[in-house]
């Protein structure tokens, strides 16, 4: 699964909500210099979330930046009825897409989106098995863009799902209240994004050669 | 409970995020040992997920973080 043991690994949200919450009363207090530490677990989410929105590493710094700062000059109005690191990806989500709509950008890619949300089931296209955990083939460019640039071909709302839940590892519950929907919507999106990722990857993987076909082993995966 | 292909393919998201019932999870497994289409896209997904949550692959641009605190810096020195 998805899961614990990688949550545990790199999601930032799982800073102490305490030490979390004690940073904000001193933010708020006036040590304003403890801004840096509450942030630093959370810049790459902020970023990946405008990327998966903006697909553009500047536009997703820039408002990534703009996302920081306005949390920092709001940061009286976090209730602590979510996690700290939430609401900031939840900001930055929405000024990405403030950014997206200005830019006129959006308006043929949610009409697609409409259009891939009412789609029937999704069939996952045959290819040969590709059964190997290659995370040492990660050091190799050709893999990193392969993998890259299939996220990047998906639509936008498949983008942004797989970008919080995969990519982050925030939980399905979190991804729901960043995207402002319900859990279902964050399931049934992420079961055709996944599926689509693995279609566009898998022909390069196994047409070429790049992995070996030898069963990976359950029981020893993050996923089981 | 005896699955098709398609019923498989509706729940392999679920049974890489383990959220499914012991009686599902039992169902998709029995399926899975018998049919080798279903296993190539379970295990082809599964990499694929495992691969695009290596920080190698989205990594921040060089010199974000610096570039951020200098933005936040100029922002903290002026409230």
């Amino acid at each position: 699964m998805v899961t614990e043991q990688m949550a545990e690994r790199k999601n930032p949200s799982s800073h102490d909500p305490a030490l979390e919450a004690n940073l904000i009363a001193r933010v708020l207090q006036g040590e304003k210099e403890v801004f840096y530490e509450l942030i630093r677990a959370y810049e790459k989410s902020v970023y990946l979330t405008a990327f998966s929105v903006l697909q553009n590493s500047g536009d997703a710094e820039e408002v990534s930046q703009e996302a920081i700062l306005k949390a920092f000059r709001h940061l009286a109005d976090f209730r602590g009825e979510s996690r700290f690191g939430t609401w900031l990806v939840k900001i930055a989500l929405n000024e990405a897409r403030m950014h997206l709509r200005k830019q006129h950008r959006h308006m043929w890619e949610s009409m697609e989106c409409q259009n891939q949300e009412d789609e029937s089931d999704y069939l996952p296209e045959e290819f040969g098995d590709w059964r190997e955990i290659p995370s040492e083939a990660l050091e190799r460019k050709e893999i990193r863009d392969l993998l890259s640039n299939a996220v990047a071909a998906l639509p936008e709302i498949y983008r942004e799902v797989i970008a919080l839940r995969d990519i982050r590892q925030m939980s399905v519950a979190e991804t729901a209240e960043v995207l402002g929907v319900r859990k279902q919507v964050v399931k049934t999106r992420l079961l055709r994004a996944r599926l689509r990722l693995r279609d566009m990857v898998a022909p390069f993987t196994t047409s070429r050669g790049l992995f070996s076909r030898n069963p990976f082993r359950r029981g020893t995966n993050p996923w089981f | 409970m005896v699955l098709n292909c398609k019923d498989v393919r509706r729940e392999i998201s679920n049974y890489l995020d383990d959220d499914i019932s012991p009686e599902m999870r039992a169902a998709l497994e029995a399926h899975l040992a018998q049919c080798r289409h279903c296993t190539a896209v379970l295990d082809g997904t599964h990499n694929v997920l495992v691969l695009i949550a290596d920080d190698r692959v989205f990594p921040l641009p060089a010199g974000f973080s610096a570039r951020l605190h200098e933005k936040l810096r100029r922002e903290l020195e002026s409230v």
